[in-house]
Order: structure tokens, then sequence, then C-alpha cells
């Protein structure tokens, strides 16, 4: 998520770490320090990353403790959010719901990233037939209510999923099968991906068919420059700032798809802590411990905004030809 | 005109039928065979011979390839019958007209929300850009927009009936002119107004450096007739054309604020349906959704000729 030039050098290839990094990226990156709700974001968004990565290490509880003698206590010195109702550490489970939340992100959007970057490459490069029927399928999919689409289609793999790992049980006996914990997290990444590439495609798309053209590309190609460098020194930091930014702002969505799904009961299901399904307990107690819901509400909340205000701080940062 | 329309209708049908079968392939072959789920949650330990239930599902017509299956469905689909709901029995068409008003309201009102607060809002930031007001409503969409329903409607009920004591716990419905449709009417058009403010304040910067702007306050024209007749008819164009958006977005927000608010309409519904996994309900439902979504798409390809006729000269001038 760093935006700092030194991180990007990492993107490109060898032989230009010793440069100093592209005008391009120091331009974004104090257009980005000049913005103090992107700044405010970003440093949510960096502290969450440390909390996801660092859960088990800095959680005062385990998140599946149970104390029965210390049930829905509000806050106190010794639970600094309060309990539920089994008595167990509600900052435990927020910081595991940061976990949560953090590995379905990073992997929907990895995966969605790779459907969308691969078909909008292929879209973009074939042209023809091929790009018309992509084209179609990404407006298809887009006209659909995304929350709708992914419902229908974890709903619809869960069943035959649950018989075929039963089946494999019988088969086999091998533990793994009667594990089901990962199939909730299979379900949920697998939902969301389908449904979130097409923003991907069609960037990529776009990207590829408008750059091929500009100026500063043909005349790379007429001054003789090899395809490799074109693509790394030219195409690909003038592309990579769109990326950015629809990947940011893909992260925070992610985030707040899986919260949806386990706030409606068919994503990551209890006893494994998501802020989604915090707050759907929380709302059947919350007039007398509004603390079980106002604590996931909350986090989840200034979560979502900082990924909105980085989003936007990097959108300005990164396009600086764009709407602002 | 009439062309543009026609090609416009005909490009869209093949669409919605795609999608139709799509989502019936998906319940098809994923949520497995109804006469089994209703096996499945019969109550007791009634054991049913195997012929029994092969009996069954020849009635029911289960026992038929894919394609017919789906032809069959398509069939009734165009008369208006969808089957019937697993879990209660009664036609799914009949659960979906006593839930649909309920949630056809909800959406009218924050529809009604967002534009009467969403446009002027969004024009007063574009007309003022960079100043403290434009600020303060740009943070405020993005803020508005980054909240998802079930926290921000969560959090108000706390606010208001918690902390401020000023409201009885909205749970239920009593109509749409009681108090308890209030949150649940704000909290939906949250995400869209955020939508409506950052379209209409880009389509006004975008209009105001327009030559015949700056012709009309040369012409010493009042500032409130040049926003009145000169940049909201253009700044209304772009706005109009996220309607599809719009729409998702009011789709995705009331299935979960009616859950929150335990609202019986169609989102409410949806939820019900998934926990019941009671196919015919959710297909139904799906389908609807999708329906609403490609009907506002194709009400924005209908719409935009007549807003702008530049748009349907170039469409086609393109198909020839």
């Amino acid at each position: 998520m760093s935006s700092s030039p030194q991180a990007f050098n990492e993107v490109l290839p060898e032989g230009l770490e010793g440069h100093e990094p592209t005008s391009l990226w120091r331009d974004a990156f104090d257009r980005l320090k000049a913005n103090k709700l992107a700044v405010f974001g970003f440093i949510i968004v960096v502290v969450l990353l440390l909390v996801a990565i660092l859960g088990p290490f800095i959680t005062p509880y385990d998140f599946l403790s149970q104390d029965l003698s210390q049930r829905n206590q509000s806050s106190s010195a010794a639970h600094l959010l309060g309990t539920d109702d089994l008595g167990r550490d509600v900052l435990s489970r927020v910081i595991y719901g940061a976990r949560t939340a953090t590995i379905v992100a990073f992997s929907v959007t990895a995966v969605s990233l790779l459907i969308g970057v691969s078909l909008g490459a292929i879209a973009g490069y074939s042209g023809g037939r091929v790009d018309s029927a992509i084209v179609w399928i990404i407006d298809l999919t887009m006209s659909i209510p995304i929350l709708l689409l992914a419902v229908v289609i974890n709903v619809s793999l869960k069943t035959p999923v649950t018989y075929w790992m039963d089946d494999m049980y019988l088969k086999t006996h091998n533990p793994i099968y009667r594990e089901t914990i990962w199939v909730d997290f299979a379900l949920v990444f697998g939902a969301l991906a389908l449904i979130m590439w097409p923003p991907y495609a069609r960037l990529i798309r776009g990207q590829i068919l408008s750059i091929r053209n500009e100026n500063y590309v043909l005349a790379a190609r007429a001054l003789g420059f090899s395809n490799r460098r074109i693509l790394f020194r030219h195409i690909l930091p003038n592309g990579l700032g769109p990326v950015i930014v629809l990947a940011s702002a893909g992260l925070g969505q992610a985030m707040i798809l899986e919260s949806a799904f386990s706030f409606l009961g068919i994503g990551v299901r209890p006893p494994i802590p998501s802020w989604g399904n915090m707050i759907s307990d929380g709302l059947r107690v919350w007039r007398n411990y509004p603390h079980l819901l106002a604590a996931p509400a909350v986090v989840l909340g200034i979560i979502t905004v900082a990924f909105s205000f980085l989003g936007d701080g990097l959108n300005d940062a990164l396009n600086p030809k764009g709407w602002r | 005109m009439g062309r543009y329309l026609i090609g416009r209708f005909i490009k869209w049908v093949p669409s919605a039928v795609i999608v139709l079968f799509l989502v019936y392939a998906l319940a098809f072959y994923g949520a497995g065979d109804p006469i089994k789920l209703i096996f499945l949650r019969a109550p007791g330990d009634v054991v049913w011979s195997p012929e029994q239930i092969e009996a069954l599902r020849e009635e029911a017509g289960l026992d038929r390839p894919f394609l017919i299956q789906f032809g069959d469905y398509f069939w009734h689909l165009l008369q208006g019958n969808l089957g019937n709901s697993i879990i209660s029995n009664r036609p799914v068409i009949d659960i979906i007209s006593a839930a649909a008003p309920i949630s056809i309201q909800i959406g009218l009102a924050a529809t009604a929300i967002m534009a009467i607060i969403g446009i002027p809002l969004g024009v007063l930031a574009g007309l003022y850009q960079n100043s403290w007001l434009d600020n303060v409503t740009v943070g405020f969409a993005l803020f508005v927009w980054a909240i998802p329903v079930y926290v921000a409607g969560p959090l108000l009920l706390v606010l208001l009936v918690l902390v401020l004591k000023i409201m009885q716990v909205p749970y239920g419905w009593d109509g749409l002119f009681s108090t308890k449709a209030i949150i649940p009417v704000v909290v939906l058009a949250l995400a869209p107004l955020a939508l409506v403010i950052r379209q209409t304040r880009v389509a006004v910067i975008d209009v105001i450096s327009e030559d015949y702007i700056r012709t009309a306050y040369a012409k010493g024209i009042p500032q409130y007739v040049v926003v009145y007749r000169h940049i909201l008819r253009p700044v209304l164009t772009p706005v109009i054309t996220t309607l599809g958006l719009i729409m998702i977005t009011m789709i995705n927000g009331a299935i979960l604020v009616e859950t929150v608010f335990g609202i019986p309409g169609l989102g409410y519904l949806t939820v019900n349906s998934i926990i019941e996994v009671d196919y015919p309900v959710i297909l139904a439902i799906t389908l609807i959704g999708t329906f609403l979504v490609m009907a506002s798409n194709l009400l924005v390809d209908l719409v935009y000729p007549i807003l702008d006729p530049r748009a349907a000269k170039a469409e086609v001038e393109e198909v020839g």
C-alpha cells in the first residue's frame, strides 16, 4: 500500500534503482502528502495492516477463550472494550476481525486483479471478436447488483462443496475434509473475486488501447527501443497509476463486502471473528449492551472511511489530469 | 431517433435472457434438487422410499434435461409465474408482491432525499470549487459513501435511542409516514447521495468553463438564472447516466437496511430466503434486481438522446 517512490522502484525493472525516482512518482507523492485526509487514511490503513499481521502478539486474550463469570461487561481496565455474552474479550475479537478482513481483502483483490488484468490485456491486445466478447461479459457482470450475484454464487457453491467434502471424508477419513473454516473463506473469496474483476479488466483494456498509440510510445518505438524497455519504462509507469487507485478502492470494497457477507450470515461464521458477524450479533442485544454493537461498527466505519480518503487522495495524486 | 431506441432495445434483450440463463444454471447445478431440499427439512424421521421421491420428481418435471426445464421456467416467467417457494409452498409471485411495495416506498423516498439534497449540494460545491463549502461537501460525500449501511444504521440507533433518547426503537414497518421509517430511509439514501453529489459537482466544474456560460455572465444575466437555465440541464445528463449505478447501490443498501431495521421488504425477504436456501425465491429476487438495473441502464440509454441530441446522432451514424 505504500505510495513512496522507493516502493514503486520495486515494481520497475533492474537497472533503474540507481536512477532518481521518475518525477511522476515524486510529484504524486508530494501531492499525496499535501492531502491531509489521504494522509489520515494512509496512517489508519498502515495501522490496520500492522494490527492484522501482529494479531496474535498484541491481543490481550485469546479470541475464543470464554470466561462466563465475566459476561457482557462494559469497558474496564482488564477488558478495554468489555466482554461479550460468552465472556470473550471484545478487543481481542476486534483485532482478530482485522485479520479476517485483511486476509479476505488481499486475497480477493489479488485474485480479481489477476482475472481482470489477464482478461483486460487479452481484450486490449487481440481486439476484434475476442475483444467484443470480453467487453460484453464485463458489461453484463457490471449490470447485476453485486451483493445479489455474490450471494447467489456463494449459496450455489456451498451445497455441492459441502457434499463433496462429506464424500471425501467418508472415502479418505482425512480430517482436512472435516474442517469447514477454510471452505467459508474460500467461498467468500470465490464469490467476491468473481464479481470484482470487471472494473480492472475494463481499466486495463482501456489503458492498453490508449497508451499504445500515445505519442511518447510511438516516439520510443521510432527511436528503436526494445519492446521490454517501452513496456516497463513508458507504458507501465503511465498505466500503473489508475490501477493502483482502483486496487486501493477494491481493497476497501472487498473488506466491506466481506463484512456484509458475514453480517448476513453467509460469510465467515462464528466463532471466527469478523466485524460483520460481530455487528450482527451485537444488533440482537444492543439495547442492553451497546458496546457489543458499537465496538466493531466504529472500527469498521473508521477503516472504510480511511480507505475512501486514501483512495481519493491516490486518485488526485496519480491522475493529475483527473477531475479535481 | 426511433431507430436508435429500437437498436438499444434489441441489444438489451439477449443480455437479459443470458443473465436469466446463468442464474438459473447456478441454481440448477448448485443448490441441488428442490425435492431433496424439501425432504432434508421435512419434520420428523419420516423415511421416504426412493420410488416415492422419484415419483414426486417426475410429477414436478424435475427429471427432465436442464434445457427443457429452463425453457419451461422461461415460458412460465413470461406468463408471470415464478414457481412456488420451497419453504412455504406459496407462489413466489405472491410473496414478492407482498414485500415489493414496502421496498419501493423506501427506495422512492430515499431517491427523493438523494435528488433534493444531492443535486443542490453538488451544484454549490462545483460553483465554489475549492472553497470551504466545497471541501466540506466533498469530505461529507466521501464519508457517507464509505460507511456501510450496517455501520451507519446501528450507530444511529445507539446515538438516537440510547445516548440522546429522542426516539423509540425503530424496528419493523408501520408505513412510510411513521417515525419508524425515518432512520432507514435516511441511511439508505446516504450512499446514493454521495454518488449524486460527486457526479453533479464534477459536471458543474466541467460546464462552467464552457464559453456559453462566460457569455451568459458577460451579458449580465444574474447567477441564479445562469445556473437554472444554462448549467443545470447539461449537468443533469451525466447525473442521470449513473442511474444504473444508483440502482445497484440502492438494492445493495436495501438488503442490509431492511435486515438491520426488520422491515419486511424485498431485502429482508432476500436474507431470509438465503438463510433457508429457498431457491425459487432467491432466483426470483436476483432476476428482479438484475432486471431493475438493466431497465435503469436501458432507460438512461433511451432518455440520453432527449437530454443530449448529439449522442443519438452520433450513435445512428456509428451504427450506419
